[in-house]
């Protein structure tokens, strides 16, 4: 065996897996895990652990976008504080440009590290109201020994008029600034350091819809002139779905569907993807008629149930119970309710493989083809 | 045509140019500036906007809940089943609130006590409010939450709000104020907080409790989605103002109003990969620095587009932010009023072809929605999504 910290783990991709969007692999993400642990009692024992990501494995490629999607709780954000380091990893491994990047210490890290950033929902926690703009955006710039003084000064108010604000606006001070300037401010720090990768958590939710639109295209054009990769986090299916090439979406830790963007809305297979994209409600006052509400309790990442996590909630698997034998179903109890489920479902956790559609469109389930 | 089923009789609430100030260190600012509204029993009437538009402001005066000072309302009724509120003594206002109007609000873990528990928060509204025994008022309180869609109420009525989740705690607070059956229901962005799955569970329960009490819903929300499907009529408000008003399938089959216009292009839509979207440019105006004229010429692309090609004395140059453009010397200088541009559909822009000509419209309608999206349960999701394409 090699002694690599992570020597178990290949990253060749099955062909089966491969995802049909063009490129290298800037970024792979293999088999992730992220476990919190749960404290009990004076002596703080652990009792149990909240499996916030629980076996995750991607590749975002350069210059392209991955979203990640799934409700609050499902380990999204998890995952990019992880790749990044800013949480620590229980297991997996993240190789960056071909490189070991969990592997990195010390001064090869943060030259690692000038590549990969971060842009987070909140303008407003997430910028220090005591630093002015100009030195928000300028101390990584001198920090990592790019430049300083008048330099970094003319680089601060390149990126400023790059990401639409007058560049007189160094001096000033965060909360002279709207929420959407505030988010084109995270931006131009993201962008300081010239990286070509940045983890996108939420970069919208938090802005007004007509400011949306104007954050989502800067990002885009970002994109294309520099050649930048997303990984772009965010629970609003549509703006996912637009913004996106690939989407991966998660349940419960767990990466359940994966797709193009446009097969994944075309072709959904898995369950719970069918209902959040029937949820999604559509700027349309005749909207069709029918609506998938999901009934029964979201598990937990401290207690997630058996089998595949869906199957509490999952329509699919209590339709197809009402089908099949004695022998092949489950009664379970689920948000006070009781419901019949297929044995399979409650018992083995399915996994993510091809179904039917475009190479590369991968779900866990067993009862989609 | 979209067919019109008017009930009879007067809208249960009518704002009736409502105006509302705040007095501050800096001077006045003015967050409702002759808005008029109405609502007819069982109906929704939905108001649409971003922040600061004075949305919030609005429904939060109906109950009369603005601190005064620093608030004050400078004029205006706000008729609830012929009583003018503003004028109502506070202590008849107290059996309003709570009893005929309700209201839920975005955050469902700030509007909760976290050291009481979910039993305790709604015996307390049932009590206040009915003169029933306490036995009496825990089975209503277990109704409520029954009602809601919560299992187990009974058990339920025992726990704490940190003991729920968050789709969980907006069905409390909408079974406390639900439980005393009021005529109308205030729901300030109700699902903003929460996932997709559980605001289409939250929607359907507010429709559903809707048909079976004939109560009427103020929606205010900034998600047009939301609207869409949800809404009877739409008021669309910007700097302070109605600026644009109409039955739901008129507003998304013909948005009158640039502002609506641009709000409705700049939205992500599923389906419609990789088309680049359309923007507002600009940012939305602060109350404290309100624009001159119509308060949208600084963002207006119409203005902008007709001022290239309009003679120089009818033309000024101006600037927003850092950019400096022309705008034509109208939407400058003088505020539009909402104008009813189409059958029944009101606008506030003087560049509307007939806008002139048109005459003023006072926002009121009691237009019910054609199509009612409903919700379905245990049925095989592929079958649903079929029926979709």
């Amino acid at each position: 065996m090699t002694q690599t910290t992570t020597p178990t783990v290949s990253y060749a991709t099955p062909a089966s897996q491969r995802a049909p969007v063009d490129g290298d692999p800037i970024l792979e993400v293999r088999d992730l895990r992220t476990y919190f642990p749960i404290r009990r009692g004076v002596f703080s024992r652990t009792v149990g652990h909240v499996k916030a990501v629980d076996g995750v494995s991607f590749d975002v490629r350069g210059g392209k976008t991955l979203g990640l999607v799934g409700e609050s709780g499902c380990g999204k954000t998890t995952v990019g504080r992880t790749i990044l380091r800013l949480i620590p990893a229980t297991s997996g491994a993240v190789r960056y440009k071909g490189e070991d990047f969990f592997a990195y210490r010390g001064e090869e890290l943060r030259r690692l590290r000038r590549q990969m950033q971060i842009i987070f929902q909140d303008p407003v926690s997430s910028l220090n109201p005591r630093m002015t703009v100009g030195n928000i955006i300028g101390e990584p710039i001198e920090v990592h020994g790019i430049a300083r003084g008048r330099q970094r000064n003319e680089m601060v108010a390149g990126l400023l008029s790059r990401v639409g604000l007058d560049p007189a606006y160094a001096v000033r001070y965060p909360h002279e600034f709207s929420g959407g300037q505030r988010q084109r401010v995270g931006i131009a720090r993201a962008l300081a350091l010239s990286p070509d990768f940045i983890v996108c958590d939420e970069p919208v939710s938090a802005l007004d819809v007509s400011i949306q639109s104007q954050i989502l295209n800067l990002l885009d054009d970002l994109q294309r002139e520099r050649n930048i990769a997303y990984l772009f986090i965010a629970h609003n299916l549509a703006v996912v779905e637009h913004f996106s090439d690939e989407v991966a979406v998660m349940y419960l830790g767990r990466i359940v569907e994966r797709a193009t963007a446009r097969e994944l809305y075309a072709n959904p297979k898995h369950p719970y993807t069918m209902a959040l994209l029937s949820a999604v409600p559509e700027p349309n006052p005749r909207p069709a008629r029918r609506r998938i509400v999901l009934k029964g309790e979201v598990g937990s990442a401290s207690n997630p149930p058996s089998g595949c996590p869906f199957h509490t909630r999952c329509p699919l698997t209590r339709e197809k119970a009402k089908e099949s034998g004695a022998n092949d179903i489950v009664e379970i109890t689920s948000g006070g309710e009781r419901f019949r489920v297929l044995r399979k479902c409650h018992d083995e956790l399915p996994p993510l493989e091809q179904k039917q559609g475009e190479p590369g469109h991968v779900a866990a389930c067993w009862v989609t083809k | 045509m979209a067919s019109t089923t008017t009930t009879n009789g007067r809208p249960l609430l009518e704002i009736d140019n409502l105006n509302v100030a705040f007095n501050t260190d800096r001077g006045q600012i003015r967050p409702v500036r002759d808005v008029s509204l109405a609502i007819h029993e069982g109906q929704t009437v939905a108001v649409v906007g971003e922040s600061g538009c004075g949305k919030s402001v609005t429904a939060l005066s109906v109950l009369r809940l603005i601190p005064t000072p620093p608030g004050q309302y400078l004029g205006g009724a706000v008729r609830f089943d012929g009583r003018d509120l503003l004028a109502l003594p506070e202590r008849d206002m107290r059996t309003v609130r709570g009893r005929e109007i309700a209201m839920i609000f975005q955050e469902p873990m700030t509007s909760l006590n976290p050291v009481y528990t979910i039993g305790d928060q709604i015996i307390e509204a049932v009590t206040l409010h009915q003169h029933v025994s306490a036995t009496k008022a825990r089975d209503i309180a277990e109704d409520a939450l029954r009602d809601v869609g919560i299992a187990d109420p009974g058990r339920r009525l025992g726990e704490y709000p940190h003991q729920m989740s968050g789709g969980m705690r907006q069905r409390v607070m909408i079974a406390m104020a639900l439980s005393c059956r009021p005529r109308l229901l205030i729901a300030d962005e109700p699902t903003t907080a929460l996932d997709v799955t559980i605001q289409a569970q939250i929607l359907e329960l507010l429709r559903k409790l809707q048909r079976e009490r004939g109560m009427a819903i103020m929606l205010i929300t900034h998600d047009l989605g939301v609207v869409a499907e949800n809404a009877d009529v739409v008021a669309v408000m910007y700097a302070s103002r109605v600026v644009e008003f109409a039955t739901v399938e008129d507003l998304f089959d013909h948005p009158q109003h640039p502002y609506t216009q641009g709000l409705l292009r700049a939205v992500p839509k599923l389906n419609a990969h990789a088309q680049r979207l359309e923007t507002i440019p600009g940012t939305v105006p602060n109350p404290a620095r309100f624009p001159s004229g119509c308060k949208f010429h600084t963002r207006c692309p119409r203005t902008r587009e007709l001022a290239a090609s309009a003679p120089a004395d009818q033309v000024v140059e101006t600037s927003s932010g850092d950019e400096r453009f022309r705008v034509l010397r109208r939407c400058h200088q003088e505020e539009p009023a909402l104008r009813e541009v189409l059958p029944r559909h009101g606008a506030a822009c003087h560049q509307i072809a007939g806008y002139d000509a048109a005459p003023v419209l006072v926002p009121r309608s009691a237009h019910r929605r054609e199509v009612t999206p409903e919700a379905v349960v245990d049925v095989n999701p592929e079958e649903v999504l079929k029926d979709r394409a």
